[in-house]
């Protein structure tokens, strides 16, 4: 079976304190893998790894995209390959305007594909269908990035970002937390948009919720810095019961 | 000429160096003060003994006719080209401000045979550019500035160097805001390390309700100072802002004393400092409040963001307060660019300099997006992304 990210035996610290200690993760092609786990069991700090966070000093182990080792990659480059990260906790940017900054983005992506880059107008006109369906207002795009966004209105720019970018492999970091229904349905049909069979998924959560409308292909446990567990969509059901404490390292 | 010879001279000897009248009320004041070195609570960030140390050549000020032109250019220090019907002449300095802290001022008016004097008529807005083409040479000229009551001029300065060398110039403005109205002065600069040097000696005085708007955008490299004295009567008002923009191994910025005369007088100064290579910036800003100033209200903050560990700020904003009745607040911070935010943009495909480009473009802009003309905000967004890809290229 083809792999399109190889996380091996990843051992990673944050300060001197070891936190993914020995995390072996395949992501497959076209398919959806959801992260559950404890409070500060490493998921953050995994998907921190992934696009190369300057907090994070890998160890030991490889991570390899494409069949290819990212890990002495600069994280600009890692998102040109397309590797995105919907973040736990997206920052505020004060006077970097919204539009002109994913214009930027977008314009680097396709520059890096050879392809020409689009003007403000093209650009906006590219741009309105997802802001409609992702019900965010005309001005937020206008406004500075992130900056007084509420909770929702960020994890909806992230989502943003993401259609925009067209990325190969997507992490999302608890997008769903601090979302109301409407906010949770219109992120998630951003997200199964973005489902065409290639595309890989790693869905970080705490809630079934998001399960429910993005269907997951495997659920991964993560405790104390490593996977624990793997299993179908089945595993949910369980968690939710007994909690992590019932889930027994597998060998 | 070396400014320096004029060190520990009596003043019929000074006299005789500039070749002013003993007599003169500059000269004497100047003798009082006297040449600044790195001991001048002035001049104590910049090295201004290196630049009085130089030899210049010196030139003469010869008055061509003035042609007609969009804009007043002068040439080092002659005026080329003003507008139509625009009254802008020469005369002998005819009120000069006895109580100036900076010995310059006086060193500048010494120097200039006459003075440039610009009649701001009605509601004007102008442009000056100065060129400087002398290599090696002490450039010297001074403007007057007249404005009228109740009306609201502007004026946006440029300068423009064609690659001279080891030139200093030392210049600025006698300016007079006349009650109830507005004037406006914006500074785009550009210097580069080894062009010429510049010491700017602004005075200002305030009528009643007069309101000031000084505006400096100063970028790139080389040793430029600005110092500025405002004088503000009843119920005028002052709006400052200074952005510095350094790569190489720049000194510049703004030393300045604002001082409260008049009751219910505003003042607020804001400077944004953004420093790479070596370089230093300076804002040494004092806001006095004399006791005739009751209800005064006097603000004055800089941040400063050092793109290398050894820029250097030197931001030292000051209040001296001799009255009760005020508000007032002051405060300065000096950090580096935001890491997570750097990160974020970064983690969308944004290179490192675009992503740096794009923070400090950012922080840059909350100066220059409060110039109102959006023409005028564009030449200035212009000259700070040439002089930024400049310093980006110096680091590589
Ligand atoms: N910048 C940091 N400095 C110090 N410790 C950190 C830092 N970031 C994370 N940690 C620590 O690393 C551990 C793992 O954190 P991480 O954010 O990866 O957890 P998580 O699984 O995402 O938790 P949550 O479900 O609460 O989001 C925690 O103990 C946390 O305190
Ligand atoms: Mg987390």
């Amino acid at each position: 079976m083809s792999k399109v990210l190889e996380i091996k035996d990843i051992h990673a610290k944050i300060g001197e304190k070891e936190i993914l200690k020995g995390l072996n993760l395949d992501l497959e092609p076209g398919k959806v893998h959801a992260i559950m786990g404890p409070n500060g069991a490493g998921k953050s700090t995994l998907s921190k790894t992934i696009v190369g966070h300057y907090d994070v000093e890998v160890t030991e182990g490889e991570i390899l995209y494409k069949g290819k080792s990212i890990l002495d990659m600069e994280p600009e480059e890692r998102a040109l390959e397309g590797i995105f990260l919907s973040f736990q906790h997206p920052v505020e940017i004060p006077g970097v305007n919204n539009a002109y900054f994913l214009r930027t983005a977008l314009n680097a992506k396709r520059k890096h594909e050879g392809k020409e880059e689009l003007n403000a107008a093209e650009f906006l006109r590219e741009m309105k269908k997802y802001l409609e369906m992702l019900g965010m207002k005309a001005d937020m795009i206008s406004r500075s990035l992130n900056e007084g966004f509420s909770g929702g209105e960020k994890k909806r720019n992230e989502i943003l970002q993401m259609l925009i970018l067209e990325p190969d492999v997507i992490i999302l970091d608890e997008i769903d937390s601090g979302l109301d229904i409407d906010a949770l349905r219109a992120v998630s049909e951003g997200i199964n948009l973005m489902k065409d069979g290639k595309r890989s998924f790693l869905v970080i959560t705490h809630y079934s919720r998001i399960l429910d409308y993005i269907k997951p292909d495997y659920i991964h446990v993560l405790k104390d810095g490593r996977i624990i567990k793997t299993a179908g969509p089945e595993l949910v059901a369980q968690l939710e019961e007994h909690g992590y404490e019932s889930i027994v390292e597998e060998a | 000429m070396r400014l320096s010879e004029l060190k520990n001279k009596t003043l019929p000897e000074a006299a005789a160096l500039l070749g002013a009248d003993e007599k003169a009320v500059a000269l004497e004041r100047f003798m009082q003060i006297g040449l600044p070195n790195k001991k001048s609570e002035e001049y104590r960030y910049f090295q201004v003994e290196k630049l009085l140390d130089k030899a210049y050549r010196t030139l003469t000020y010869v008055p061509k006719p003035i042609e007609e032109a969009e804009k007043i250019v002068i040439v080092d220090g002659i005026v080329t080209h003003a507008p139509h019907g625009m009254r802008v002449y020469y005369e002998q300095c005819q009120a000069m401000d006895m109580t100036h802290f900076d010995p310059m001022y006086y060193l500048g008016h010494l120097l200039s045979p006459h003075v440039i004097k610009i009649d701001l008529d009605g509601d004007t807005d102008v442009e000056i550019e100065h060129h400087y083409t002398q290599s090696g040479a002490l450039i010297a000229y001074r403007i007057v500035l007249i404005n009228q009551a109740n009306r609201h001029a502007t004026l946006f300065e440029s300068f423009h160097d064609e690659g001279v060398k080891d030139a200093l110039v030392l210049y600025g403005y006698d300016t007079f805001v006349a009650p109830d109205s507005t004037l406006r002065i914006l500074k785009n600069q550009k210097m580069e390390a080894e062009g010429y040097a510049m010491i700017t000696s602004h005075r200002l005085q305030l009528e009643q309700r007069a309101n000031a708007v000084i505006k400096s955008f100063d970028m790139g490299a080389g040793m430029g100072l600005q110092l500025i004295k405002a004088d503000l009567d009843r119920y005028a008002h002052i709006d400052a802002g200074h952005l510095l923009y350094l790569n190489g191994e720049a000194q510049r910025g703004t030393v300045s004393k604002i001082i409260h005369k008049g009751e219910h007088s505003t003042s607020n100064q804001e400077a944004k400092n953004i420093l790479d290579g070596t370089s230093r910036g300076i804002f040494d800003a004092l806001i006095k409040v004399e006791n005739s100033a009751k209800w005064t209200k006097a603000h004055q903050n800089s941040k400063a963001i050092l793109l290398h560990e050894r820029a250097y700020m030197a931001a030292k904003p000051q209040l001296e307060i001799y009255i009760d009745e005020l508000e007032a607040s002051h405060g300065s911070t000096t950090g580096q660019l935001d890491e997570k935010q750097l990160f974020y943009l970064r983690s969308r495909g944004i290179s490192e300099t675009e992503a740096r480009k794009m923070l400090v473009i950012a922080f840059a802009n909350t100066l220059i997006e409060q110039i109102k003309d959006s023409r005028q905000q564009e030449v200035i967004k212009t000259t700070f992304e040439e002089a930024f890809y400049a310093g980006e290229k110096d680091m590589a």
